[in-house]
């Protein structure tokens, strides 16, 4: 159980925050031990952000030990001033002997001093460790080179996103600045992991495999149009469909040649709610009802392979789907691939 | 290589880095025994929810009691909430026990295996399983023959186009070599060796798997990992436990056979092997035979010279009194059954030539622990090292249960303005680093034999070939049982266990 605070922490001067830290383990004698797997730094323009942002780590701890650097930019400030707050966020570990602890460093940067975040972030990095890069909102169109070239994993979260054109044109800048070391990782993939997941499981299904050419119509429920057209596109690169448009319609075609309509249904609810497939004499789909943990997967038309069948839904949770983004640190070429499907419908 | 559905099921591509598993009906002959109960449900319902385990997947229950499905699947409820490791969550429990299915035949009626077949035809057709069947051989070893001779007879061996057969075997694989060799003919006769899948549930769990990783992914330890840095490897499992209702069992197997052969021989290959040719299954298996083909035989006078075989006396276990081996419900009193075993294996490769792997297991030790330790060898005799001085070798210990983890003793100056130097250890705990729960050892077996992925299970080479090594033992003792020594519960073994090590100038870690 987390035992953190959800203020920003001891108040410290930026300078001696190496020093503050050591005191704070120093005090704790040997009842707590520091663990830091990564360095995780989450960026936000949104002063509401920060509390949430502090929940959020402390979730994150308890699975992911890490040096959180929570930073708030102020660009509008009238004066340029720099704050700095550390805190730790505790846990008992293994059968409750001992509490693991992870450091979370929260900067306030006000006026210019926002441009100062590379140093900032540099200098209170635990060393040999990688960097997680959490950016909370919009990329600015003019890149700081020498923050994204340091960073091994840049975060977002492309469901936020009112422009998603322009953006994903940055991240792919990005990617670029430093032959594609970085990796990128969009949660709104990451909260897909689940959805694709059951899919992958109702396609086991030999009934339901031997009709993936029969598939003329593909309908998907999302609380988000990014998410359900991300799905469209992993759907659509694994199956070979290409996106066409035709006289004003959009539509893609199979490998065979043949039509495959789709609708996105942007509605309230899970991620993902329906993702129902029809072919011409039968159709399978999977829903979820919200706040549910399951879809249901439902096969019709198909004669003796009607048994309905309860597939985990996989996480939701912000802080799961944040976790599942660090614990996997490789790059998604299946993610390049379907951002490159629906690439024409963004 | 793995068989996985990724090559017909286009949306399995890039899901996971490791091979998922194939949707297939999962027969456990053996269904009401406690194996099934306390381990191989839990399991499965663990990997139902962690999204892990196809939903088609069918489970059928094989044994000789009558009972319905609707029976056979409140029994199995009722032990899944008392042992999964996650809290049962009643939806999906009662999807999950919608694909479980109970089988009355006995194990000798070939009827019983023709209508099971017949059966697994229907559930394919509404499960879509393709045909896919995971055989688990979960009654008593006893039982084997026949039910291996009968799904041989009744073609359920038999893979269909597109499809797999395969059957897991558990432990004990034979009593001896030609016990473990009449076994495997058995096997062999029914199913390939590529469709056969020994359980040895040590190599489930995850240190055991990370020893590996941390040999082969570290470049800095495996240029030290030799007779030239390398003064010796300890090997130790210790439990406080005694027989505890496995008296019948253990009397005639004991601590060599029933630790050694298996799980402790497969922890020295996993740490002594060379670096295999890829990750696959048969690259690891063919150097962990290397391993077990280079162990210098045991035999004849040496038996007494490099084993030493100990049985528990009464003494005290955390301050409870506990009774002597021969005092335990059903055993013998005159058995000479060793409850302790410590032996020096040497390996004569060019490797380890030279280095002394010390082995030990046993009952009623003071704590519960299973542990590899490599001790390096000293530094030069010079500078702080010289003579006179005392500095402790470098030891790194791969911590397998409990408290999962690797630690490093080094040394280290104390603070001061004399020069005193003090052993330091480095620390790394599972627990600490990595929180999330680990999936318990059958979880990991079940979805590799599912997903076609043999590497943590033994081959017939293996098996045999190990048993080779520790048959020569029980050979020599049989002539003589004037070696077995006696020690006191709650204490760490025989002053003869210490002798071992101390000819090589070591002594045993303490846990």
């Amino acid at each position: 159980m987390s035992t953190a605070t959800l203020e920003p922490g001891l108040p410290v001067e930026i300078g001696k925050i190496d020093r503050e830290l050591g005191k704070l383990w120093e005090d704790s004698g040997d009842t707590k031990t520091r663990a830091s797997l990564i360095n995780l730094a989450i960026y936000t323009e949104n002063a509401e952000q920060v509390v949430a942002n502090t929940e959020l780590i402390s979730q994150i701890a308890t699975e992911h030990a890490c040096r959180a650097l929570l930073i708030y930019a102020n660009r509008e400030a009238s004066e340029s001033q720099a704050k700095a707050w550390i805190s730790a966020h505790c846990h008992l570990a293994g059968k409750g002997e001992r509490q693991v602890c992870s450091e979370q460093i929260t900067f306030q940067l006000d006026g210019s001093t926002v441009d100062s975040l590379p140093s900032i972030v540099f200098s209170h990095l635990d060393s040999d460790l990688p960097l997680c890069f959490w950016w909370q909102g919009d990329f600015r169109a003019k890149l700081d080179r020498e923050l994204w070239s340091w960073i091994d994993r840049l975060i977002f979260d492309s469901a936020d996103w009112e422009n998603p054109v322009d953006q994903f044109k940055l991240v792919h800048e990005i990617e670029a600045l430093d032959g594609g070391r970085t990796v990128v990782c969009d949660l709104n993939w990451t909260r897909l992991l689940g959805t694709r997941f059951a899919l992958a499981q109702l396609f086991d299904h030999s009934c339901v495999l031997s009709r993936l050419r029969e598939i003329r119509r593909l309908t998907i429920a999302t609380n988000h149009r990014t998410t359900g057209l991300l799905l469209l596109g992993w759907i659509a690169a694994q199956s070979k469909w290409k996106h066409q448009m035709l006289m004003g319609k959009e539509f893609f075609l199979t490998p065979e040649g043949e039509h495959v309509d789709f609708v996105i249904d942007v509605a309230p609810g899970a991620d993902i709610s329906l993702c129902r497939f029809e072919c011409t004499k039968s159709s399978f789909e999977i829903s979820r009802e919200a706040g549910s943990d399951y879809f249901h997967a439902k096969l019709s038309g198909t004669e003796a392979c009607e048994t309905p069948m309860l597939i985990s839904a996989g996480k939701s949770q912000l802080a799961d789907i944040l976790v599942m983004v660090l614990s996997r640190g490789l790059k998604h070429p299946m993610y390049t691939k379907a951002l490159a499907a629906i690439e024409p419908l963004l | 290589m793995p068989d996985t559905t990724n090559d017909v099921n286009p949306f399995r591509e890039g899901l996971s880095s490791r091979p998922l598993p194939a949707p297939c009906a999962v027969i456990i002959f053996g269904a009401t025994g406690d194996l099934t109960h306390r381990k191989l449900v839990p399991a499965l319902y663990n990997l139902a929810a962690e999204g892990a385990l196809p939903p088609a997947v069918s489970v059928v229950g094989f044994a000789r009691r009558e009972k319905t499905d609707e029976v056979f699947r409140e029994e199995l409820e009722e032990a899944a909430r008392k042992f999964s490791r996650q809290k049962i969550n009643d939806e999906l429990w009662s999807s999950f026990a919608s694909s479980v299915f109970y089988h009355r035949s006995e194990f000798d009626n070939l009827e019983g295996y023709e209508a099971l077949s017949k059966r697994l035809d229907e559930l394919d057709a509404q499960r879509g399983t393709r045909g896919n069947r995971l055989f688990y051989l979960s009654a008593g070893p006893d039982q084997f023959p026949v039910i291996l001779e009968n799904l041989r007879k009744s073609g359920l061996n038999e893979s269909k186009e597109g499809s797999w057969s395969r059957v897991i075997v558990e432990k004990p694989f034979g009593t001896d070599l030609p016990t473990a060799q009449i076994l495997n003919n058995l096997v062999d006769e029914a199913f390939s060796e590529g469709d056969t899948y020994r359980i040895d549930h040590y190599l489930g769990k995850e240190t055991a798997q990370n020893i590996m990783v941390l040999r082969f992914a570290n470049a800095i330890f495996e240029h030290l990992w030799n007779a030239k840095y390398i003064h010796h490897v300890q090997i130790t499992a210790s439990e406080p436990l005694g027989v505890e209702g496995r008296a019948g069992y253990y009397d005639k197997s004991g601590a060599l056979r029933d630790m050694v052969q298996n799980h402790l021989l497969q922890l020295l290959c996993l740490t002594a092997m060379e670096p295999p040719s890829g990750l696959d299954a048969d690259s690891i298996r063919d150097e962990k035979v290397k391993v077990l083909k280079s162990l210098r035989p045991i035999t004849g006078d040496n038996v007494r010279k490099y084993v030493v075989r100990s049985q528990y006396g009464a003494g005290a276990i955390n301050g409870k009194r506990v009774a002597a081996y021969r005092d335990e419900q059903n055993v013998n009193p005159e058995s000479v059954t060793e409850t302790y075993v410590a032996l020096q294996v040497n390996i004569d490769n060019w490797r380890w030539a030279g280095v002394p792997f010390f082995v030990r297991v046993g009952k009623r030790l003071p704590k519960a622990g299973t542990e590899i330790a490599i001790h390096f060898k000293g530094a030069p005799p010079v500078l702080f090292n010289a003579e006179g001085e005392t500095i402790d070798d470098n030891v790194l210990v791969i911590r397998i249960q409990p408290d999962e983890g690797i630690s490093l003793r080094m040394s280290a100056k104390m603070p001061g303005s004399s020069l005193r130097i003090e052993p330091v250890k480095m620390d790394f705990h599972y627990g600490t680093s990595f929180t999330k729960a680990t999936p318990e050892a059958y979880e990991r077996l079940l979805l590799d034999a599912m997903s076609g992925d043999a590497t943590l299970f033994a081959r017939r080479d293996e098996v045999e070939e190990a048993w080779k090594f520790v048959d020569a033992l029980h050979e020599a003792w049989a002539q003589n049982d004037e070696d077995l020594t006696f020690y006191s519960a709650g204490t760490w073994g025989p002053t003869e266990a210490d002798e071992l090590l101390k000819r090589s100038g070591a002594t045993w870690r303490r846990l």
